[in-house]
């Protein structure tokens, strides 16, 4: 009890923060927009083979989009971390009895929340531009990558504790960002790409994430690339949240 | 464990150790820690920039697990029971640690509610620290916008929030100007009244001075001396007394010899025309050298009484000024602000 209390409380904290920081809602939202108003033409004019037939280009973009926006969402975690340890406010959270697991999830909370009500204006304005919605698989595709984002946001917190400085956590981040997203699939189907390019979209966590979440929006509940998507995707949010709190229960400047 | 039935004891380490590495090298920030604070006083952890006292700070508030050794504070065990700690301890940090993106009153709401108050008995405990702190005026701001006194009256307010039996604080009176700085003490002193323990560290010798009912003297991560001020300022150094005959000055070292004979005087020392005399008590010594200048008929242009400072314990202990310890380069990073001037 006292648990998801402090969890309540600290997700609170993290709204507040960023209610008064309009400017991360605006990219929040623009972003995945400038995507769908400039990427989408692109693909239309690309479009015509198997794995992106022309006439659905939306029904595979957009979930590679929403994937995009949970990526961006968990992934700035880190960068206010850094600024809350040099600022001692992690230091004095943690001479608390508040639970270390506790300030992670309220980051985390707060990174998913920031990931859906985008999502959701996403998928109101694809919708007006002829994207085929088959509701149940969009509500468990937000339920995966709602995951995702948690799984970014736990390890953005924790690589900010690990690396304490703006500029690593920058270089890190950057780094890793396009061939994570580039080998997901995301922006286009790895189907089109050589086998080498497929068998390294293997290796990379966030394929399955993708995968799943296309088959969900395109309706395919009960494809096994979701059942994939969902255990490869839990598995990662587990894993980054014991690394988040075992880094919040040590954080240090 | 040893206890005494009075005083209690607050803080009791033994034989604490911790070391960093530095550039793929062991840097032992602590090495060997002994200290046991009675309860209801100001302690006073005195020592320079690197000497080990953030770190030892950290181990006693479990933010930092020591190599070895053992600590309790506040009766419980800092590495078997941290939680139990946690809920009596009070700290402010060296960083400060209140939240710039969130209000003062945010802040003290949040921090309540941690240590496990209602709703309506935290917004109950934040005006009555609003009112203490002096806050009022801008609790309803984002604490970015506070100036540097504002802020630490904010996390004082922070640290005492939940009435914690011992409150650490980390250099508490750096950075600020000499009326809040003057402030602070006032409320430490405060706090002490009303029965909280406070160990503090510093490396203002006058903070140690002034503020502290006891202190301990730290340098390379060990305690070197402890005591009250007036004791260790006592068992090291004494009164100095300076005095500047009219004569010439090669009639000083004859009188420095008759001088050297007087009771109460440890010890004698010319410099810049002057002769030094260490004594024990100045009261009785300043009357006995006096008389004996009279009865011999010795004029005297001027003399004073040099006050002795933690600085001559240092000094006595360790070979060098604690104003020249702790230059850039001499301890871990783990303490910040290394190379600060230390003030007079």
């Amino acid at each position: 009890m006292t648990f998801a209390l402090q969890s309540g409380l600290f997700f609170r904290r993290k709204l507040l923060e960023t209610l008064r920081q309009p400017v991360w809602i605006i990219t929040g939202l623009s972003t995945p927009l400038l995507y769908l108003a400039l990427f989408e033409p692109l693909l239309r004019s690309v479009a015509g083979s198997p794995s992106l037939p022309a006439g659905h280009v939306l029904d595979v973009f957009v979930p590679g989009i929403l994937a995009l926006v949970a990526f961006g969402a968990g992934m700035g975690a880190g960068w206010v971390v850094i600024w809350e340890l040099d600022s001692g406010v992690i230091e004095r959270l943690r001479v608390t009895p508040a639970s270390r697991f506790a300030l992670l999830l309220g980051t985390v909370l707060r990174d998913v929340a920031m990931f859906v009500l985008p999502g959701i204006v996403v998928i109101g304005i694809a919708v007006g531009f002829g994207f085929d919605a088959h509701w149940a698989g969009l509500a468990l595709m937000f339920v995966l990558l709602a995951l995702f984002a948690a799984a970014c946001s736990a390890t953005s917190s924790a690589l900010g504790i690990q690396l304490k400085q703006i500029g690593s956590l920058a270089a890190v981040v950057t780094g890793v960002q396009l061939p994570l997203t580039l080998l997901s699939g995301i922006l286009l189907p790895l189907s089109l790409g050589p086998d080498w390019l497929r068998v390294l979209g293997h290796l990379n966590p966030m394929y399955y994430t993708v995968q799943a979440a296309r088959d969900l929006a395109a309706g395919t509940v009960t494809a096994t690339a979701v059942g994939t998507g969902f255990l490869v995707t839990g598995a990662a949010a587990a894993l980054a949240m014991w690394w988040g709190t075992r880094s919040y229960q040590r954080a240090m400047t | 464990m040893p206890v005494t039935e009075s005083p209690p004891i607050a803080i009791q380490a033994h034989g604490l150790r911790k070391s960093f590495r530095v550039k793929k090298q062991a840097v032992e920030a602590v090495s060997g820690l002994d200290l046991i604070v009675a309860a209801g006083q100001i302690f006073g952890f005195l020592g320079p920039n690197g000497a080990g006292k953030t770190t030892t700070l950290r181990i006693l508030t479990t933010l930092l697990p020591a190599d070895a050794g053992t600590a309790f504070v506040a009766g419980a065990d800092v590495v078997r029971s941290p939680q139990q700690v946690r809920s009596r301890i009070g700290y402010v940090g060296q960083l400060g640690g209140a939240d710039g993106s969130a209000t003062g009153v945010e802040n003290l709401l949040l921090q309540a509610r941690l240590y496990g108050m209602t709703a309506a008995a935290a917004a109950g405990r934040a005006k009555e620290l609003i009112e203490l702190f002096d806050l009022g005026a801008f609790a309803g701001r984002v604490v970015r916008t506070y100036s540097g006194g504002q802020r630490r009256r904010l996390e004082v307010a922070l640290g005492i929030l939940h009435h914690p039996q011992v409150l650490f604080l980390d250099e508490p009176s750096t950075g600020l100007d000499p009326q809040n700085r003057a402030n602070l003490w006032d409320q430490i002193r405060q706090l002490r009244d009303d029965g909280t323990t406070v160990f503090l560290t510093t490396h203002y010798l006058d903070e140690a001075d002034q503020l502290s009912d006891r202190l301990a003297i730290v340098d390379h991560g060990r305690v070197i001396a402890e005591g009250t001020p007036a004791q260790l300022k006592q068992r090291y150094s004494g009164d100095t007394i300076v005095l500047t005959p009219t004569g010439p000055p090669d009639s000083l070292p004859p009188l420095e010899r008759e001088l050297a004979g007087i009771p109460f005087v440890r010890s004698t020392r010319i410099q810049d025309g002057s002769i030094r005399l260490a004594v024990t008590d100045a009261t009785p010594s300043m009357a006995a050298v006096f008389g004996a200048l009279a009865d011999r008929g010795i004029g005297i242009s001027a003399a004073s009484l040099a006050q002795p400072s933690l600085d001559d314990v240092f000094l006595h202990e360790t070979g060098r000024s604690l104003r020249d310890a702790g230059a850039p380069g001499g301890g871990p990073a783990t303490d910040r602000q290394a190379g600060e001037q230390v003030p007079a």
